[in-house]
């Protein structure tokens, strides 16, 4: 014969506790949507906003520090120029994929571009490249965050 | 210079990979796969410069 124990639900309360803080939560849509745009406009935004502030503050250092490393070894801020305008391929492909690739780092670029740091190039200078690839990287990684902070937004992952 | 630089590259980029990976779920997992990236950037790194080194152009 079974006692009363023995007949209870095997998910006790504070094993379903534990279960339902192990499952991914899915935000609703205007969460996910704050959290993408938070997430690009401040490296560990998104994260930030989605309570997860270990990993926010991680991506804020690497990525901000990233940025901000380039640009004082003398790193540039690109925008696509115009290559030959009479040319199929109007603008300057290289200034286009890099200028693509530090807008990722959000109000790092737009913040840097209104105080006028990183505008002027000198490619004589010895650490020119380094900044440049550092500026780009920080951007670059920001994106995969973006799409991070959206997997955990949407419940894909936690 | 050339390899703190690329060594400090292969760290922030192995740090945000290692954060962002969806497989690893454990704090030691994620920071034995940011190792193992670490470690693949630096070892790709210095066997191409050793590969490239020789070559005249």
């Amino acid at each position: 014969m079974q006692t009363r124990d023995e007949l209870r639900d095997p998910i006790t309360p504070v094993s379903a506790r534990a279960l339902a803080a192990e499952t991914p939560r899915t935000y609703p849509a205007s969460i996910r949507t704050a959290a993408v745009i938070a997430a690009w406009l401040v490296p560990g935004g998104g994260h930030l906003l989605l309570g997860r502030f270990g990993r926010a503050l991680l991506f804020f250092f690497t990525l901000v520090g990233s940025f901000v490393l380039g640009l004082s070894i003398e790193g540039r801020l690109f925008w696509p120029t115009v290559a030959d305008p009479t040319s199929f391929m109007h603008y300057d492909l290289i200034t286009v994929l890099w200028s693509f690739a530090q807008i990722g780092g959000g109000l790092c670029y737009v913040v840097s571009y209104a105080l006028g740091f990183g505008l002027s190039a000198r490619p004589e200078a010895a650490t020119y490249e380094y900044a440049n690839t550092f500026m780009i990287l920080a951007g670059l990684l920001n994106y995969l965050v973006v799409i991070d902070a959206f997997d955990i937004a949407s419940g894909r992952k936690r | 210079m050339h390899f703190f630089m690329m060594a400090l590259y292969a760290a922030i980029t192995a740090v945000v990979l290692a954060a962002i990976d969806p497989k690893a779920e454990t704090t030691r997992q994620k920071a034995l796969h940011g190792l193992k990236t670490f470690g693949g950037f630096l070892g790709i790194g210095l066997l191409l410069s050793l590969i490239l080194y020789p070559l005249p152009w």
